[in-house]
């Protein structure tokens, strides 16, 4: 196998063949103010703007060193379509929805030309023009929002999470599949457009809810997901999941993306025989506010650990120095 | 302990919403003291609640509908309450600092601090600086509390204290800072007086701020 990054990452993505090296990879966005500065492209444009996008994501790869390109930097880009109101933002401040259309349950009526709305169009284009640019040089990383988190947008996460406290089992149910084929639409047009992976962010957020939420109710969604999807996805979900890896290891997606909560070498000893592992730098105390020796620690000990894909745990602080980002293709470079 | 405060107890630690505004009527009318009900009944649940909300027992959806039937517990006793027993342990700010619009955390820990018998006084979300020492000022609270779920908006925490201090309230109030990216560390660096990981330890501070 030559050590191209798409190579590199695909292979590790799979779990086959190693390389020279581990694959430095983003499923989630590595946008911080002072990349935005080197290339010359700012939030919010980069959420409205196809070329605008493209050209961030593609500056984590050629000036940050990453092997993949990730061109979605929000998680707004289903529930603007959907009706939520947004603030786009700034480019210290992420894109926030502003109203939940659906506080009380009502049902989600999904647009049939939603593929078409400006949120999704951006990033079916921006995702073809990084096929037409660096395709099969860089592995393209796509990005939808599953059910779970689109239902926190729809009626207002607290709202959501009290009504599933209080059993309200055909309401929940009703509006996660309500919801599901807005993913995998969205995920389909995805790999239509130009990706090579598509991620799905769930939000069944460890110390948010239990493992047996994330297994009664997002589970059996999950795999029907990832049954009626093409391509290879990518599980992103935040905080401690300890206690739920395995059930994430049956949802049929090819990856799970971690966080620094989850001790590598533990997750790798559960599940990282049946999919592969991608993370699990911590952002708020390492990237944001460490130093680049701490970043490059922290990669070296997800390497040692067999995490197959080295990153960021979720979408960096806005403030984070690019000299950290650096550290993790640095760590990688010097190979397994 | 008495059997219908058991119930109480356990109708709130098992979110039975439905039930728990008969029990405490039923009790009330008994004679037993609002504050017994409150201490032994609403209060312990609540510990209990928060307790097992930090061993991983339980998660956020539970703790909501415990601190929904909690409440609603808390409106019927409290007409019967008067003079000494029905005040509070203390007043609380609480607030989810600017640029930041996350409030579940912050929602809990309020939850939980009316749970305990505070007086809770909520900003919202997305607070200025300014509001902040504005309220500190006028209301005059024993604890303020801060709360950012996004790294990029920890600094404003930092930010409120040092405005506290110039405006020279700093030592009025005690400060506890909490959200997922803060730590204790960090809220010694910025000069807090305490970091609560979660709403239990929140609680504890606050209590141990009013001398409980």
């Amino acid at each position: 196998m030559k050590a191209t990054p798409y190579n590199l990452f695909m292979s590790a993505l799979y779990g086959g063949r190693k390389g020279i090296r581990p694959p430095a990879g983003n499923p989630t966005s590595i946008a911080c103010v002072e990349l935005m500065k080197a290339c010359g492209v700012f939030f919010p444009e980069a959420h409205l703007n196809a070329r605008a996008m493209a050209d961030l994501a593609l500056a984590g790869h050629e000036l940050v060193g990453f092997d993949t390109v990730m061109p979605e930097y929000s998680v707004h880009q289903e529930s603007a379509a959907l009706g939520c109101e947004m603030d786009w933002g700034n480019e210290t401040r992420m894109p926030d929805a502003k109203t939940a259309p659906h506080a009380d349950f009502s049902d989600v009526i999904v647009p049939e030309n939603i593929l078409e709305k400006p949120s999704f169009r951006v990033v079916l284009d921006a995702l073809s023009m990084l096929r037409r640019e660096v395709g099969g040089q860089a592995a393209i990383i796509g990005k939808v929002m599953g059910p779970w988190t689109l239902s926190y947008h729809m009626a207002g996460t607290q709202n959501f999470l009290l009504q599933l406290g209080l059993g309200e089992k055909d309401k929940i149910n009703r509006m996660l599949r309500q919801l599901m084929p807005v993913s995998i639409a969205f995920a389909n047009a995805q790999f239509r457009a130009g990706a090579d992976a598509v991620v799905l962010a769930d939000h069944a957020t460890g110390n948010l809810v239990g493992p047996y939420h994330y297994r009664d109710y997002l589970l059996p969604i999950h795999q029907e997901i990832t049954a009626r999807v093409g391509g290879p996805m990518i599980l992103h979900i935040c905080g401690n999941c300890l206690d739920r890896l395995e059930f994430f290891a049956e949802s049929g997606v090819d990856a799970y993306h971690f966080e620094w909560q989850v001790d590598a070498k533990a997750a790798v000893e559960k599940i990282g025989k049946r999919i592969s592992l991608i993370g699990n730098v911590n952002n708020a105390k390492t990237l944001y506010q460490g130093t680049p020796e701490d970043v490059y620690r922290q990669a070296r000990y997800a390497i040692e650990a067999g995490v197959d894909i080295i990153g960021p745990e979720c979408a960096v602080p806005l403030m984070t120095p690019l000299a950290n980002l650096r550290a993790i293709p640095t760590a990688v470079r010097e190979g397994y | 302990m008495n059997e219908s405060i058991q119930k109480i107890k356990e109708a709130i630690i098992e979110g039975h919403h439905r039930e728990i505004e008969s029990l405490v009527r039923e009790i009330c009318k008994t004679g037993i003291s609002p504050d017994t009900v409150i201490q032994e009944g609403l209060i312990a649940a609540m510990d209990t609640v928060g307790q097992r909300f930090s061993a991983g027992e339980i998660f956020v959806p539970e703790m909501l509908v415990s601190a929904l039937t909690m409440k609603l517990g808390l409106n019927i006793v409290k007409p019967f309450m008067t003079g000494e027993a029905g005040a509070p342990k203390g007043a609380v700010l609480m607030g989810t600092v600017k640029g930041d619009l996350h409030d579940i955390g912050k929602n809990i820990v309020i939850m939980m601090l009316e749970g305990a018998g505070f007086r809770v006084i909520d900003l919202g979300v997305d607070i200025d600086v300014e509001k902040v020492v504005e309220k500190v000022a006028e209301i005059r609270p024993q604890v303020l509390g801060l709360s950012a779920l996004l790294t990029t908006t920890m600094p404003e925490m930092k930010r409120v204290i040092e405005e506290l201090r110039a405006r020279g309230l700093r030592d009025r109030v005690k400060i506890m800072v909490g959200g997922a990216p803060v730590d204790a560390a960090f809220a010694e660096k910025i000069g807090a007086d305490g970091y609560g990981k979660d709403a239990v330890q929140a609680v504890a501070l606050s209590r141990s701020f009013v001398g409980l």
